[in-house]
């Protein structure tokens, strides 16, 4: 029998969440980063939601958050024009990078040795955390605000997202401009899956997939609404979706066929990101909430915990939390 | 139990499928701390000491006191600063050249935060005020 999706919602910010990130399977899980308007990225165990910690020190809203592979480092991007690093195991703020303008994107290579970040100034930043007081590399080249930066290829590549509505592929050595797409549309988001060279674009209504070496496109997908951010599953068999329907979207990557769609939030989603292992999604919106999505509905995993049909109303049930039923308008 | 059974007998009914049912929900943030909990096993295993001496590969155990103690008598001589300031008249040197003076209450736990009364600043007194730590270079007042 066919299950309902029943989402997580993860409560604590006060203002919308405008980006998450997973980090890597660690020897203690996996663990989530969320950044908010309100200036408190907070991060949370990957598999249940719980809260693990509050990131104090921005005085401003956080645009941008990441982890390190194993989670033992964060950094953010925020509206009081810095960057920050920190630890995150202990919470401690480790390095402050000032920024002229408004940051909005940071990201860590592989080895976590080197951050990139981006945003109003136009500028792509490459800070040696090695050596943190060195300046830092400026690539220039964008026309407008900078929205999102990834490393790619091994981290010997740079791709920038921007308001003047261009992807850069960037030479990391070189710090040159290798190649640009151009768009008609802004690029909302933009996902690097390294498994396979992918890039997760969204504009407008479309999800387009990229080659991210060559960017030559692979295919893209329309959604019934504006999408904020999109997410391919590591195994390459679904995407997530979601935007300003405030829905979350589901679709078959062979196939582009939708698949599921499902309510909850109570405002545009803005962020959405597989984990790590593909279990579950989360999703971040302007409701100021984080929602945990299960990829195979009422499967055992986390916090879900699947019941077979008879046992519901038995007395096995009294353990478990069932979410009110909810009232169809 | 018999008002879940009907509510789920409606679910069924009406979309003909059950929610998932959960554990429980994701744990919500603690009001009074930030977090990072130093019980957790990730924080056992993964935190360096902030201690110089006991980081380094071979820590002298003589060495390793001294350092402790000495920072122990840094802490309780801050902790005693803050608690002999209560109620005094106290000038904040803060960035941007700014001085401002104002009788100071308390600070909070993580030393975040500066509670003040009085805050005279070049555009009125402000009657209660919350300092940011992090904007103060350095503060002083009369014992």
């Amino acid at each position: 029998m066919a299950m309902r999706q029943t989402p997580l919602t993860c409560s604590g910010h006060t203002r919308p969440v405008v980006d998450l990130a997973f980090s890597g399977i660690t020897p203690y899980g996996y663990f989530l980063i969320s950044a908010c308007k309100d200036g408190k990225p907070m991060l949370r165990q990957g598999d249940t939601g719980d809260w693990i910690g509050t990131f104090l020190g921005h005085k401003g809203a956080v645009w941008g958050a990441t982890l390190n592979t194993d989670a033992t480092k964060a950094a953010t991007a925020a509206a009081d024009f810095s960057a920050k690093v920190w630890d995150a195991v202990s919470g401690d703020e480790v390095l402050t990078l000032a920024h002229k303008h408004i940051v909005k994107t940071v990201t860590f290579t592989r080895d976590s040795n080197c951050l990139l970040t981006g945003g109003n100034d136009k500028l792509l930043r490459l800070y040696d955390l090695v050596n943190p007081e060195a300046a830092p590399q400026e690539i220039s080249g964008h026309t407008s605000a900078i929205k999102k930066a990834l490393w790619c290829n091994n981290d010997k590549q740079i791709l920038s997202a921007a308001e003047d509505k261009t992807i850069r592929l960037w030479d990391r050595s070189s710090m040159e401009e290798v190649k640009t797409l151009t768009f008609d549309k802004s690029v909302s988001s933009m996902e690097y899956v390294a498994d396979g060279e992918i890039l997760v674009i969204t504009y407008g209504k479309t999800i387009a997939f990229y080659n991210a070496l060559s960017l030559d496109l692979i295919k893209t997908v329309e959604a019934p609404a504006t999408i904020n951010s999109a997410s391919l599953h590591p195994e390459k068999d679904f995407f997530v979706a979601g935007g300003e329907d405030f829905k979350l979207y589901k679709f078959d990557y062979s196939t582009k066929e939708e698949l599921e769609s499902y309510k909850g939030h109570f405002g545009p989603v803005h962020c959405v990101r597989f984990s790590p292992d593909g279990e579950l999604y989360a999703s971040g919106s302007e409701d100021g909430t984080l929602r945990l999505w299960q990829t195979a509905v009422g499967k055992t995993y986390g916090l879900w915990k699947c019941v077979l049909p008879e046992d519901l109303g038995s007395e096995n049930s009294e353990q478990l939390y069932t979410s009110p039923p909810e009232i169809k308008a | 139990m018999l008002v879940r059974r009907e509510l789920v007998a409606q679910q069924e009914r009406h979309t003909m499928a059950a929610p998932v049912p959960v554990l429980r929900l994701p744990k919500g943030p603690d009001p009074n701390s930030r977090g990072f909990d130093p019980s957790s096993p990730r924080f056992i295993a993964l935190c360096r000491t902030s201690i110089p001496t006991s980081a380094a590969p071979e820590a002298d155990a003589e060495e390793l006191q001294r350092e402790q103690q000495v920072r122990s008598e840094l802490r309780e001589n801050f902790l005693w600063c803050l608690h002999a300031m209560t109620n005094k008249k106290v000038q904040f040197h803060m960035h941007e050249k700014v001085k401002v003076e104002a009788t100071f209450g308390a600070s909070d736990i993580d030393v975040l935060n500066f509670q003040v009364s009085d805050l005279q600043t070049p555009i009125g007194v402000q009657k209660e005020a919350l300092i940011r730590s992090q904007d103060v270079i350095s503060l002083s007042f009369d014992m």
